[in-house]
């Protein structure tokens, strides 16, 4: 087994987008859509292959040596240990069964090759991020990735909302980078060095205020990555993307993205525990703010945005609780599910016109079997029903918080618990409206089989996940947690309390099932909007907060900096102009055209030049 | 030296003074371009009495580089001048005021 594999996994994307890039207007859209399945595909099989690298510390390939300044070395160098090796499948396999349902969800757009090359680019650049030895190649694919998604967002750019919401998730990304940018700074001033193995050993030798201060730092730079709060804004507007776009970008990989940095720099991280609650505390707040407005939600796509925000919320707290298995357990899981739900929404938009209105989706997927039962199992998985994927992963990160220690974590724990039922709850709304009986939807059209394929892994993948992380009470062996033994946290709770939890886990599952069946069974056509619902409804009013705290102070001071620049500065320099303008109109008079008056002015300046020399001679 | 040089530098400063005022009085271009020669001519006399005073040579050969140039820097003047009447009919310096601010 050889190193190369390691860098045939990043590679071959890039090449894929390469080719594409170049030459996807020379060949028929075959060519196109079959090398982009092609390159993610073989990208599959080599982080497959590579596997038995990652045993042990992993296995580091340099590829060059990218910036060599003084203290600073650089190398463009991959590290594949178990932590991005599970990652790495995770996203090439998913990203491959997404770009399978992409070639058949664009199949009557005129271009494609646009899209597919974005898509390739952007595997590469979450690999690398995933793969990246050190901070600053981590940075390149963490950007990467973020100019992917805004390209892909505002993929269909004619329409001003499509764009606009690009914009947005850019720079509100980029503003939260710059938390993490000035981390990567300071770690480098403190520590000398960029390679991510080499700060988590120097991590203990800091002080733990400045431990502190950097966690918050990169607490910052992920929550932006991640749309954690308060930087979450970006993402249900993402939605205006194609739907392949929403389930590789925006709930499978690059959300995810914040916290697998977060997953990276654990060891760092989990010496402050200032640090390690802030995390919890955004992640469980996150969980209960998306699982609340997702119930809210309306639209089937931004109804999954919210969703996948609060997901993302519980891995948060997962790492706040220390269990960097469990953050990833549940990520590997979530992503199985998320990017099914997404698949399936998208085939329910596509049989139904591209109608996003959940009122107008009612009882759409019962349409098709096919799409009918992996529907259902991902909407199972999302409310965490007993022994799929979604209630083991859940489980171990609410089990985690409670045993985290202390009382703070037990509150956090408390809402970790309310987010659940509110998951399940809008979970199983989510399911009668689409599954229900009633019919009103008319169907437009047929659904090409190789959109519905694909989900078809991903429901397996998402009923079984349990299997990968099974508690020993399940009659599992932990599977990841050993895997990651060596940066994880050991967390051996007692068996009760493991029963306990499942057992309340079970039973919020069994309320919100009653309450959702009671309340949306009869009549899943959505009541007009009471004042909280509205209020969730808008996401909180996150939207009119940032613009009253950020885009209003912003754009008054630009606008009193404008005036102060046109009024002030520029009338110094228009008086200035202006003195200049009049002295020479004065000093015009001056030159009279006459040769007489220059002949005399001449003279006279020659006498004066004539005596002023006499009388330096006579002094001396 | 038969004439002392006190007296040839008051005879050519009596002739820069002719020469300056002639320029600076007269209205005809002619008459301004002849007192500009007489002036050069002054300074001719002064740079030759001194070459006689310390008898070195240099002083008169810058007078014959003098005249070299004074010579035509005249015809060239001349030829202007004689553009000028042709294009209007007069040399008097006040009617060419082009050049006024």
């Amino acid at each position: 087994m050889n190193d190369v594999l390691i860098g045939l996994i990043v590679l071959l994307p890039l090449c894929g987008a390469g080719l594409i890039m170049l030459g996807g207007g020379c060949w028929p859209r075959r060519v196109t859509e079959l090398l982009a399945v092609l390159a993610v595909a073989s990208a599959t099989v080599a982080s497959a292959l590579a596997w038995p690298l990652a045993s042990g510390d992993g296995t580091t390939l340099e590829l060059f040596s990218w910036l060599q300044s003084g203290p600073l070395q650089v190398s463009f160098a991959f590290h594949y240990d178990r932590l991005a090796a599970c990652m790495c499948l995770m996203v090439t396999g998913v990203a491959t069964l997404i770009h399978i349902y992409a070639v058949a969800y664009l199949h009557k757009e005129p271009a494609v090759s646009r899209f597919f090359a974005l898509l390739n680019l952007f595997v590469f650049a979450m690999l690398t991020l995933l793969l990246a030895d050190n901070l600053l190649l981590l940075l390149l694919g963490w950007e990467g990735v973020g100019f992917c998604s805004y390209a892909l967002i505002g993929y269909w750019y004619q329409k001003d909302a499509n764009a606009s919401a690009g914009r947005k998730a850019f720079l509100v990304t980029r503003s939260a980078d710059l938390f993490l940018l000035i981390a990567i700074l300071w770690l480098f001033k403190l520590t000398g060095t960029l390679n991510l193995e080499a700060i988590n050993a120097q991590a203990a030798t800091l002080p733990v205020a400045t431990v502190t201060a950097l966690g918050l730092l990169l607490l910052a730079g992920a929550c932006g990555k991640s749309a954690q709060l308060p930087f979450m804004t970006w993402l249900p507007d993402a939605m205006a993307g194609p739907t392949p776009v929403s389930a590789l970008i925006h709930a499978a990989t690059m959300v995810t993205a914040g916290v697998y940095l977060l997953c990276r720099l654990f060891p760092l991280l989990s010496l402050s525990s200032t640090a390690m609650a802030a995390v919890a505390t955004v992640g469980a707040i996150t969980a209960l703010y998306g699982a609340a407005c997702a119930l809210a939600q309306r639209d089937l796509k931004r109804l999954l945005a919210y969703s996948t925000m609060s997901q993302v919320g519980y891995m948060f707290l997962a790492v706040g609780a220390g269990t960097v298995s469990g953050a990833l357990f549940h990520l590997l899981v979530h992503a199985f599910f998320k990017a099914l739900l997404f698949m399936a929404a998208g085939c329910v938009i596509h049989l139904a016109d591209g109608e996003q209105q959940l009122a107008y989706l009612q009882g759409v997927a019962r349409r098709h079997p096919l799409l009918l039962w992996p529907l259902l199992a991902g909407g199972l998985c999302l409310a965490g029903v007993p022994l799929t994927g979604g209630f083991f992963s859940k489980d171990a990160i609410l089990m985690a918080t409670f045993t985290a220690g202390g009382q703070y974590f037990q509150i956090l724990g408390g809402l970790g618990l309310l987010a659940a039922l509110l998951t399940a709850l809008y979970s199983f709304r989510l399911l009668y409206v689409l599954c229900g009986r009633r019919q009103l939807a008319p169907i437009a059209h047929k659904l090409p089989i190789s959109m519905l394929w694909p989900l078809l892994p991903l429901a397996l993948l998402g009923l079984g996940g349990g299997l990968l992380n099974l508690p020993p009470m399940w009659g599992g062996n932990l599977r990841l947690q050993q895997l990651l033994e060596t940066i994880d946290v050991n967390l051996h709770p007692h068996l009760s309390a493991e029963l306990v939890m499942a057992a309340t886990a079970a039973l919020l599952v069994l309320t919100a099932w009653l309450w959702s069946r009671h309340r949306y069974w009869r009549c899943p056509a959505l009541r007009p909007a009471g004042r909280m619902e509205a209020f969730f409804l808008r996401g909180g009013e996150a939207d009119r907060w940032q613009e009253e705290l950020l885009q209003r102070p912003f754009r008054t001071l630009a606008t009193a900096w404008r005036q102060f620049d046109e009024e002030f500065l520029g009338g110094l320099y228009r008086g200035a102009a202006l003195l200049c303008l009049q002295s020479g109109q004065q000093l015009r008079r001056l030159t009279s055209g006459r040769l007489s008056h220059y002949l005399t002015a001449m003279a006279l300046g020659l006498s004066v030049l004539l005596g002023w020399l006499l009388l330096q001679l006579l002094q001396s | 030296m038969i004439v002392p040089l006190n007296h040839i530098l008051l005879v050519a400063a009596a002739l820069f003074f002719m020469g300056l005022s002639c320029t600076l009085m007269r209205r005809n271009l002619v008459m301004i371009l002849i007192g500009v020669e007489i002036m050069l001519n002054a300074a001719g006399l002064v740079l030759v009495a001194g070459s006689a005073f310390w008898q070195q040579l240099d002083g008169q050969m810058m007078v014959m580089l003098i005249m070299a140039v004074t010579a035509a820097e005249v015809a060239v003047a001349l030829a202007m001048v004689v553009y000028l009447h042709g294009r209007t009919g007069t040399i008097d310096v006040n009617t060419f005021k082009d050049m006024q601010g």
